[in-house]
């Protein structure tokens, strides 16, 4: 019988990150990019929930909400840039906007 | 009553009337005619005189006694503030400031009358007799160095007044730059005073003074006398003044006559109290003082500006100052810069005359035979002549008599020292004699009969010198010592050089007058009833050394063009070569390294910024992970 | 075993939908997996006892979030292949980078802790339900500075939001 603990979660989330990472770095079309933003942030919030179980605490869950609202706000603005960027080249494609090269 | 509550602010009017005068009529240059500006100008300064003549009366009344006002303190430690005071040096000199400013003004109505900056000039004027005022009625050596320095500032702007000429205005530069040579020796002076007395006031450091060293008091004196050099005009800083005649007549007979360089002379004898602890400076004084007399006496006899001529005269006779101040006799100086004062303003102002009726020609080759012309200017002009010549009984005599008098009276080298003088006097007699001559008296073929006497508005002014330049000596003779009372309280710690008695007085005056004398009748054989032409000089075999004689005098020894060579051709090679190899290689080198390494430095990081989001993914990624590999490294908490 | 189930059912759905969205070429598909992830997440949330978070989660996320994601789109078109290549030069090679690193750093943490995970804190024996009266009691007492920053940073992204979408330039030549 396997107990599922504390570890299980934070493995979890970890390979979630990962994820989210790996995408943010292969991908170049900007909307796949906040996805796998979102991804990120879930992870985030699946460590927090979890530790919230282990000690018993309900600021975890608390903490979620800001971040659920952090997130909307971001998907929110990105979006609108993403929508901006694109009537102006006709593509969502991070790879062209270069203009902050050094 | 006492006097000195009178006296408190009184003598303040005059100080700050000048100033008003200079505001006013720069605020209203627009509104007001020549006519209105004149009204003005000349009644502020007639005032000022009168407030003036009324505080040193009072302050004769009150036996010299020093009146302090202090306007406000500036920094408590050390003691600074701005402060005036009325003593009888700076008396005579309020006095005789205002005196002649109101004299001069009234001869410039005349002298500028429709000169397209006319109200210019009177605002400038009026500034300068300012800051005249501010140096000599300070309390303390900064309300001095702000006189110092304004003085510098309206006798630039004196100088290149009529700056649409090119000589004018290089002249106005040149005297600038000499005399921050001078003001840079004076200022590194009144830090070394700050240092020693920890405070600037006359009072205090001239007379309270104990326990300060003689290599300090000297270190101090030396660069005050280097101040005191280029604003007076002394050897090696002398040559910005015969350039400064390109001004405008009048103000050349105020500042590089009258008043300003003698600045320098003032200033050393306000200094006495400690200047006479410092042999060696005493004695650098009287020897700069000869060298510059006889040096300037020399280069006057074969000048042929009218002004040019005067503007040696004035060196030379800074320089008998000068030697005055030397030998310790520093009532002397002052006697002699008021005499002077009066005979030069005079001469100025003549040849200012003489300029004007022959519409601005300054040759003296092309003027002569014009005293039936100009007779009343001629005549005032002899005046002035004979009292520079140390003629009895006028002005120069007396004062002139009396340096030569002081310098005999301390023994020793100053035996030869007093030869010398006697001989720069003797020079000044056959210059002065030839000046005249060429001017009223020889025939140098050229027709005058357009010329005629100069407007009363200009004569009256000469009479008035006249008069003074006759009279004035009468203030402090060997019979009576009118000036030494006035300024016995300001030099009251003052070891002052006494004449010698008897006989030996007569003898030296004799010789003084027979100097003169001498003088004058060579200068009349020569340009007068010109002997050299009826005698055959050939068999002298003179021709050489007078030529030579006449082309040094001419160049003033080819010092300018030794200085031009000597200094400004080697500073311009040395700051060439240093501009290249200091400034272009090591400075301009240095920052260029390091402008150009930053540059390359950052053109190869940034290509790290590629401008892509993704690259800066995958950065921030890297680093995140090393920040892990580091916290794996390092627990942050013990196991 | 309900309970392994219960984890490992959603956890594995977590991983496929992850997957889905950084690698699926079709950006409709990539938003599906992310709902996949999302709603499988809200299943985790529940186990984990944090059941009003979940609810949020359902709603807010997978929801609100995802529709907002699908309208742009749909907006900007789902018909422009994404190119295969990488145009960054070096991307790749620094992309491996990374992941060789991370690799290694995963290797060597199990294998130095010997395959345990020591949270140096035990689980409470008590269970803590997530209710919105026990989120809500903490919220508006102990957290309500921050949720008041919060609703300030909203109405700030709504208006930033309407600032940047607003075409000026079309607005204006239709009027």
């Amino acid at each position: 019988m396997l107990e599922v603990t504390t570890d299980w979660y934070l493995t979890l989330a970890a390979m979630l990150f990962a994820i989210g990472f790996m995408g943010m770095m292969i991908r170049k079309n900007a909307l796949i990019m906040f996805m796998c933003i979102e991804l990120m942030l879930n992870a985030v919030n699946l460590t927090f929930i979890s530790a919230s179980k282990h000690f018993g605490q309900i600021d975890g869950q608390v903490f979620v909400f800001f971040v659920l609202v952090v997130a909307a706000a971001e998907v929110v603005v990105g979006l609108a840039i993403i929508v901006s960027i694109f009537r102006k080249q006709s593509s969502a494609s991070v790879d062209v906007l270069n203009v902050s090269r050094g | 009553m006492c006097l000195e509550d009178k006296l408190e602010f009184i003598f303040l009017l005059p100080i700050f009337l000048p100033l008003l005068t200079s505001i006013f009529l720069f605020l209203n240059k627009k509104l007001f005619n020549e006519l209105v500006t004149n009204f003005f100008t000349l009644n502020g300064a007639l005032l000022s005189f009168a407030i003036a003549s009324y505080s040193f009366v009072a302050l004769a009344l009150n036996k010299f006694k020093a009146v302090n006002i202090e306007l406000f303190q500036w920094i408590s430690n050390p003691d600074i503030s701005i402060g005036f005071t009325l003593d009888g040096l700076s008396g005579i000199m309020l006095v005789l400031v205002t005196g002649l400013s109101f004299v001069i003004q009234l001869f410039s109505t005349s002298y500028m009358e429709q000169d397209e900056n006319h109200s210019n000039y009177f605002v400038y004027f009026n500034f300068f007799v300012f800051s005249m005022l501010l140096l000599v009625m300070s309390s303390n050596f900064l309300v001095m160095f702000f006189g110092w320095e304004l003085v510098g500032l309206s006798s630039y702007l004196l100088i290149s007044f009529w700056s649409k000429k090119p000589e004018a205005a290089k002249a106005g530069n040149k005297a600038f730059v000499i005399n921050r040579v001078g003001d840079f020796g004076f200022l590194i002076g009144l830090m070394i005073i700050l240092d020693t007395y920890n405070t600037f006031d006359f009072y205090e450091i001239l007379h309270n003074s104990t326990g300060v060293s003689e290599s300090t008091i000297t270190a101090i004196s030396l660069f005050l006398l280097l101040g005191a050099f280029g604003k007076s005009a002394q050897f090696p800083l002398f040559s910005w003044l015969p350039d400064a005649m390109e001004g405008p007549t009048p103000a050349s007979a105020l500042i590089h006559a009258a008043t300003m360089v003698t600045a320098g002379v003032f200033m050393l004898v306000r200094i006495s109290p400690i200047l006479q602890h410092s042999k060696l400076a005493s004695l650098l004084i009287i020897i700069f003082g000869l060298i510059t007399a006889l040096l300037a006496a020399f280069s006057a006899i074969n000048q042929y500006d009218i002004k040019k001529v005067l503007a040696y005269s004035t060196i030379s006779q800074l320089g008998f100052m000068f030697i005055a101040i030397g030998s310790g006799a520093y009532v002397a100086a002052i006697f002699h810069l008021v005499t002077h004062a009066f005979f030069k303003a005079l001469l100025f102002l003549g040849a200012g005359a003489v300029i004007h009726s022959m519409h601005h020609e300054q040759d003296i080759r092309k003027m002569g035979q014009l005293r039936k012309r100009m007779p009343t200017t001629a005549a005032m002009m002899g005046i002035g002549t004979l009292a520079i010549s140390g003629i009895p009984p006028l002005a120069g005599f007396w004062s002139k008599d009396e340096i030569l008098a002081s310098v005999f009276a301390n023994g020793g080298i100053y035996y030869i020292f007093w030869a010398l003088t006697l001989g720069a006097a003797f020079l000044t007699a056959f210059y002065m004699g030839r000046h005249w001559l060429l001017i009223f008296e020889k025939d140098n073929g050229f027709d005058h009969s357009d010329v005629i006497e100069a407007p009363k508005a200009m004569t009256r002014p000469l009479l008035l010198l006249g008069i003074f330049s006759v009279f004035i000596g009468f203030i402090n003779t060997p019979f009576f010592h009118g000036l030494e009372k006035v300024l016995h309280v300001t030099l009251q710690n003052v070891e002052v050089t006494h004449l010698p008695e008897g006989i030996t007085l007569v003898v030296l005056a004799v010789l003084s007058i027979g100097a003169g004398f001498t003088g004058l009748i060579i200068a009349f054989l020569l340009f007068g009833i010109e002997l050299h032409k009826r005698i055959d000089l050939q068999k002298f075999k003179l021709e050489y050394p007078i030529n030579l004689i006449k082309d040094l005098s001419l160049n003033v020894l080819y010092l300018n063009k030794f200085g031009n060579l000597f200094f400004i051709s080697g500073m311009k090679n040395l700051s060439r070569k240093v501009a290249v190899v200091v400034d272009g290689m090591l400075i301009d080198g240095s920052v260029n390294f390091v402008s150009t390494a930053f540059n390359k430095t950052s053109k190869i990081t940034s290509t790290t910024q590629t401008g892509m989001v993704r690259n800066y993914v995958v950065y921030f990624g890297l680093f995140l992970l090393l920040l892990i590999a580091l916290f794996i490294a390092t627990p942050l908490v013990p196991r | 075993m309900v309970e392994a189930l219960l984890f490992f059912a959603p956890a594995s759905l977590i991983i496929i939908g992850a997957l889905i969205v950084i690698f699926a070429r079709n950006p409709v598909h990539n938003a599906m997996g992310l709902v996949m992830t999302l709603v499988s997440l809200a299943i985790i949330y529940i186990t984990l006892n944090a059941t009003f978070v979940a609810m949020v989660q359902m709603l807010v996320y997978a929801g609100a979030v995802m529709t907002l994601f699908l309208f742009v789109i749909m907006m900007i078109g789902v018909d422009k292949k994404e190119q295969s290549t990488d145009s960054i030069k070096g991307q790749t090679f620094l992309v491996s980078g990374v992941f060789l690193i991370l690799i290694s750093l995963l290797a060597y943490v199990a294998v130095s802790s010997d395959f345990t995970w020591d949270l140096w804190f035990p689980p409470v024996e008590y269970d803590v339900e997530g209710t919105p009266q026990l989120i809500a009691g903490v919220l508006f007492t102990d957290w309500i500075l921050p949720f008041e920053i919060i609703s300030i940073l909203l109405i700030v992204a709504t208006a930033a939001a309407i600032a940047l979408a607003y075409d000026i330039k079309k607005r204006s030549s239709n009027a």
